[in-house]
């Protein structure tokens, strides 16, 4: 590739430059056999700019603390999955740097989210990292109590208390609303509608993904050695496979993969598997390209045979595959399924935190929490999301496993182990990166205009946020 | 007792909280470990129990307190089924 590409590429305007001489994401996909919905057709990329963009962000303690002020007060956050909370009466403990929440089902259709502090002398109500079921929420020092819809229950000795006027002392409360299995909450009681903030384009690809027909089937938490924003970005684009995942880049499509963004909170790319890395042109056969594919959830795919025939490829056998063994494995119908869907990973990021993945073998969700007393830390949790089975009885969903911070991705029980060791390479490169954005004389990060426009939407939102806008 | 059901009784004495979680029995102390209240109307997921009035968690199989407010174990006893019948031993 190399000097050619630079002076082709300079012909094109900024951000136009894409792989050279490679079939386009698009062109991969509708060359399946069973066609990809409208939702993965369709193309948002806008260029950005290409200014470097500052390392304060990640090692400042006081650009920390404009983000919990500006930021996560005004976002709206995945806090819980509806799954948590079936029952009036459940609530699930939801917390975002020192601030704590209780998120309960009030109703059989009504979910309210309280601030996780008594209003007598502030004790928390629930511990934080818990869930359950309760009639009132009791505070354990003095007894005080309030009803699931935050008004006060009871006060303890009210003849000592004459100065407090019951009707002003309901649990605050944040706004909530639930959108594909998920509960969102925001701080900030004047918040665009969630709707609104993703925007209607988003909102029609999640529509189709039907994740309230899933449940948690694993749910691992790690602490990961570096601010909440660079542990994001090493998920934010395939530019990297190459280096860090060199035994995934023979099955994926990595240089010419496909990014978007989507108003100011959504961004995604679409990275095609079952295709050679263009990287490594010509080195391998079609049946090198099946022999090494891996995948997110391997474990329902058994032993079957992977011997292709003449002119078949493995793209379409792997697709094949999926489907028949995605289907007996999990007890799911998935005929109206696209090969796209059932093999490629489509990664989107909803502002300010969380991943969501659309696809079938990479049915995952992440959370990105930054730690409330580290600015270099973030709490980490990975969740597998499966379709519930077509009996229809939900499993309950899973315990978090928490690793400690030296335990690899791999020894978490429900995660596949060649997951496992891409999650260990990308957390490899984490400390390193933190430590260097420290070290550097370079005031910013430099991005390319294409393949980390992510990172750039991403930033440029953050931005905006830490700085009150 | 199918699985899900829970029957709290009291033995010497002593309030036993019998669960069939998982169809797997357990028995453990019907008072939470906390403030001495009934873990009878707790909600059961995953083999753990959890206090509906201030939320401790207990691990149902070795009586582990997983979260504040408590910090001490639940007594946890041994069951077992002889013929039709539910046999705990308290262990004295």
């Amino acid at each position: 590739m190399g000097k050619q590409v630079s002076n082709a590429a300079q012909a094109l305007a900024p951000g136009e430059a894409r792989c050279p001489d490679e079939p386009s994401t698009q062109d991969i996909i509708a060359r399946d056999k069973v066609a990809a919905p409208a939702w993965v057709c369709s193309e948002s990329y806008q260029y950005l700019g290409d200014h470097d963009v500052s390392v304060d962000r990640y090692i400042d303690p006081e650009f920390a603390k404009k983000e919990f002020e500006n930021l996560w007060t005004r976002t709206w956050q995945f806090a819980c999955r509806e799954e948590h909370i079936p029952e009036v009466g459940d609530y699930y403990v939801y917390d975002i740097g020192r601030r704590s929440f209780i998120v309960t089902r009030v109703a059989e259709n009504e979910i309210r989210a309280y601030y996780n502090a008594c209003l007598h002398r502030s004790t928390k109500l629930r511990a934080s990292g818990t869930d359950g079921s309760t009639q009132e929420f009791k505070c354990p020092f003095h007894g005080w109590s309030w009803n699931l819809d935050g008004s006060i229950n009871e006060i303890v000795c009210d003849w000592d208390f004459q100065h407090v006027e019951r009707d002003k002392f309901s649990l605050p409360e944040t706004r909530v609303e639930t959108l594909g299995g998920f509960v969102f909450i925001n701080m900030d009681m004047d918040a665009l509608p969630l709707a609104d903030y993703l925007g209607a384009e988003f909102m029609a690809h999640i529509k189709a993904w039907k994740l309230e027909d899933r449940y948690i089937h694993s749910h691992v938490m790690k602490t990961l050695p570096a601010n909440w924003k660079l542990s994001m970005e090493a998920f934010m684009e395939a530019y990297h496979v190459i280096n860090t995942h060199p035994q995934v880049a023979v099955s994926n499509a990595d240089a010419n993969s496909q990014y978007d963004t989507y108003g100011e909170h959504v961004n995604r790319f679409i990275s095609t598997l079952g295709v050679l890395s263009p990287h490594l042109k010509g080195q391998y056969s079609e049946q090198d390209v099946l022999d090494q594919f891996t995948i997110g959830d391997s474990s329902v795919l058994g032993g079957s045979e992977r011997k292709l025939a003449a002119g078949e490829t493995a793209r379409q056998r792997m697709a094949d595959m999926m489907r028949e063994m995605f289907e007996q494995g999990t007890n799911t119908d998935l005929s109206g399924v696209s090969d796209s869907e059932l093999l490629d990973c489509f990664s989107y990021t909803l502002f300010p935190n969380t991943f969501l993945f659309a696809g079938i073998s990479l049915p995952m969700v992440y959370r990105f929490l930054p730690h409330p007393e580290d600015h270099r830390k973030t709490l980490f949790e990975l969740f597998f999301l499966r379709p519930v089975p077509v009996d229809g009885n939900r499993p309950e969903p899973a315990e978090p496993v928490r690793l400690a911070d030296d335990q690899s991705f791999t020894e978490a029980e429900g995660v596949d182990p060649g997951f496992g060791e891409i999650m260990d390479q990308d957390t490899e490169n984490l400390l390193l990166q933190q430590q260097g954005c420290e070290a550097t004389a370079k005031p910013g990060i430099t991005l390319g205009s294409y393949q980390e426009i992510r990172v750039r939407h991403f930033e440029q939102a953050v931005s905006r946020y830490a700085e009150g806008r | 007792m199918p699985p899900g059901s829970r029957k709290a009784l009291k033995l010497d004495n002593t309030w036993v909280l019998v669960i069939n979680a998982n169809d797997r029995l357990f028995a453990v102390s019907g008072l939470c470990s906390h403030q001495a209240k009934p873990l009878l109307n707790g909600r059961v997921r995953n083999c753990r129990i959890t206090c509906p009035v201030h939320g401790a968690r207990f691990d149902l199989a070795t009586g582990e307190a997983l979260d504040l407010p408590a910090t001490k174990p639940i007594p946890t006893y041994e069951v077992r089924v002889v013929d039709d019948w539910i046999e705990v031993s308290l262990g004295t």
